[in-house]
């Protein structure tokens, strides 16, 4: 401008030299600019973990839903490893195979709360995603169940069981997981699928201990673990038609 | 509100203030820096340079004008970049350096910039003439609010409009 | 030479389609062809609109018929998967996570929707600033109103610019200048794509519809502009609005 000083403290409050450089720069395009200065500002930070999960999985949305599993939060790891920490010290005080009793009643717990309308209350808008929800699932049980195999293991070491009670657990495990998923899933309720999941591992334990009352036989017998498979497959069988859409959603009404 | 307020609550952590000081002092700093990088190098440092006005305004603690301290980050940044691509640092420095001729359009000639004055409306239109009055006959603020019979608030406002404006219509035509 | 007449697909087409809950039919061999523009679906409760909705969504397989969307078949599991990317669906109660802010609720389901990763949180701050969200960015969901939160609803169903967006009552515990807003934002919607949206405010269907059609017991009763729903109602009583007068008299007819 004519009268105008030229040092930078003036142009940066006249805002008459400011309207001047303004037109310098016609094919810059603020909008753009403005929205990778306010995603910077209103975005939270990604973690290490589900970065590193964005990568292996090659999808970061999947990674996401992975992260948000509610049976994968520290504190639900934290108070199934303590659960399973004083299973250890009861198991080696008393000779009851507790670790072993414990591990698949966790994890059916544990499952019963990753997935699912239980559990997921943007359940119907989850399932209109190009993530789709069958893939959701596959990830978040197989790391809830995994993620649980592995403290179940590290119990059953220290516990210093029999081979036999060390790995007797995992058979039923599966079949506990698969029983409460299909629950939770077929009744759209976390809680049922703990009860279901909770209930058939009573009955498998009582059944298979009666006439022996031997706590351990359900974990031990190697003749029961083709029955838990079986049971188990059925539980992921029912999870998979509960969930292909042939059903309505949201309850019994529709409209 | 002022520019020192608007510190204060990005300092806050709101984000419309620091919103509102990207309105003000994006247009200028953007004209600044284009003269001496293309379009796609600007929007860039700008981006840099406003996400370290959000992190970083704590620091400014009222120590001066803050469109200084706003074009001292974006220089910064520029520099960086310049230096990530190898090239010598062309960002203009102090104004002091520069003629008021040099204040021209970067990339934009000055006949393409009448095509799109006249996009703007017949002559005597309202916006047309406000893009002249300011842009063309170098008017203050002042002298065009007391022309067109409007308060010096509504001057700018439209002037950044009409800014848009012509941004929109030279983008269309390929400029 | 014969001149080959080649009529462009729809975005939405939709023949015989048939939709069974148990036993109960809800909806019965429904055609439905919508291009480009914002389509209104009005009905009285238990008509099958949020079902239809369900079943564009992808949500709910075709129990008898054809559906295809955008071009593809919704049968096919890789063609579905493509279709979800460029699909926008606002369920008519949209449950939240109430830890997330805004800003993650939306980025979270840019990300299922499989949007190109540099392009998500740009699009992010564009969804929040088109339903006014932008003081709200960074608050959590449990501190939101009603309103605000079916705003955010309607923010992530348009945040990856779909070309098919399907709207369940999406005005619900809106107050009057927002509709306004959402109306603006439905005809911007309409201009480049196809907007389905089940509404029980028939002002609503008014003032954004191109389209309009209005079911009952899993049929189509009427379709046509608003206009034509108006002139439907031409002498008829029951209604405070000439819109309402049509929608009843066209259910009245039916129901005879």
């Amino acid at each position: 401008m004519r009268n105008h000083p030229r040092d930078e403290a003036h142009v940066a409050r006249c805002a008459d030299c400011q309207a001047r450089w303004g037109l310098a720069a016609l094919d810059v395009d603020l909008d753009r600019v403005w929205s990778g200065v306010a995603a910077e500002a209103w975005a939270s930070p990604v973690g290490r973990v589900e970065r590193l999960a964005g990568r292996l999985l090659g999808s970061p949305g999947l990674a996401r839903a992975l992260v948000n599993t509610p049976s994968l939060v520290l504190s639900w790891i934290l108070a199934s490893a303590l659960v399973l920490g004083i299973g250890v010290m009861v198991t080696r005080q008393t000779e009851q195979p507790w670790v072993a009793l414990l591990a698949p009643a966790l994890a059916g717990i544990a499952i019963s709360y990753a997935y699912g309308p239980g559990v997921d209350p943007a359940w119907e808008l989850s399932q209109t995603m190009a993530v789709s929800d069958r893939q959701v699932l596959l990830v978040r049980v197989f790391a809830v169940f995994g993620l649980n195999m592995v403290l179940g293991l590290v119990a059953s070491l220290g516990a210093a069981q029999a081979v036999g009670i060390t790995l007797g657990w995992l058979a039923p495990m599966a079949m506990v997981s698969a029983l409460a998923l299909a629950a939770a899933t077929t009744a759209k309720s976390a809680n049922v699928g703990v009860a279901i999941g909770l209930a058939g591992w009573a009955i498998a334990v009582l059944a298979s201990g009666r006439g022996t009352e031997d706590a351990a036989a359900a974990v031990s017998r190697p003749a029961l673990v083709p029955v838990y498979l079986a049971f188990a497959l059925a539980g992921v069988g029912l999870t998979l038609w509960s969930m292909s859409g042939s059903r309505s959603t949201g309850g019994v009404t529709w409209r | 509100m002022r520019d020192d307020e608007l510190i204060a609550e990005v300092a806050a952590g709101d984000s419309s203030a620091l919103r509102a000081l990207f309105d003000r002092h994006s247009p200028w700093v953007a004209g600044r820096l284009r003269r001496a990088m293309p379009a796609e190098g600007v929007e860039d440092v700008l981006q840099e340079t406003f996400i370290a006005v959000w992190r970083g305004a704590r620091g400014h603690r009222g120590e001066g004008e803050v469109g200084a301290w706003i074009w001292g980050i974006a220089r910064r940044q520029a520099a960086v970049r310049a230096r990530k691509a190898g090239r010598v640092d062309l960002t203009p420095g102090p104004v002091s350096e520069q003629s008021s001729e040099d204040i021209a359009p970067g990339a934009v000639r000055r006949a393409d910039l009448h095509k799109a004055f006249a996009s703007l409306g017949p002559d005597g239109h309202e916006q047309r003439e406000l893009a002249r009055l300011v842009f063309e006959e170098d008017r203050t603020v002042a002298e065009v609010a007391q022309r067109l019979g409007i308060p010096e608030g509504t001057v700018k406002s439209r002037v950044f409009k009409v800014r848009q404006r012509l941004q929109a219509v030279l983008r269309q035509g390929g400029y | 030479m014969a001149v080959i007449e080649v009529t462009a697909a729809r975005n939405v087409e939709v023949q015989g389609l048939s939709q069974k809950f148990g036993r109960t039919e809800v909806l019965h061999g429904l055609d439905l062809e919508v291009g480009q523009g914002v389509f209104g679906l009005l009905g009285p409760n238990g008509a099958g609109k949020t079902t239809l909705l369900r079943t564009l969504a992808t949500i709910l397989r075709p129990g008898r018929g054809s559906v295809r969307l955008l071009g593809f078949d919704v049968t096919h599991a890789g063609e579905k998967r493509a279709l979800r990317r460029r699909l926008g669906y606002l369920p008519q109660s949209l449950g939240y996570y109430p830890n997330f802010t805004v800003f993650e609720f939306i980025e979270y389901f840019a990300l299922l929707k499989e949007m190109p990763s540099r392009e998500v949180r740009p699009a992010v701050v564009r969804a929040i600033e088109r339903v006014g969200l932008e003081e709200k960015a960074k608050s959590k969901l449990r501190t939101l109103s009603g309103g605000m939160l079916r705003r955010v609803g309607i923010a992530q169903a348009i945040v990856n610019e779909p070309d098919l967006l399907l709207l369940d009552e999406p005005t619900a515990g809106l107050d009057p200048e927002q509709r306004v807003g959402f109306r603006r934002l439905l005809r911007e919607m309409g201009a480049s794509g196809t907007v389905i949206v089940s509404t029980h405010l028939v002002e609503d269907v008014g003032a954004a519809c191109t389209e309009v059609a209005l079911m009952e017991r899993g049929g189509i009763l009427f379709r046509g502009a608003p206009d034509d729903l108006v002139a439907r109602g031409e002498g008829s009583e029951v209604g405070d609005s000439p819109l309402e007068r049509g929608y009843s008299s066209v259910l009245a007819a039916a129901r005879v």
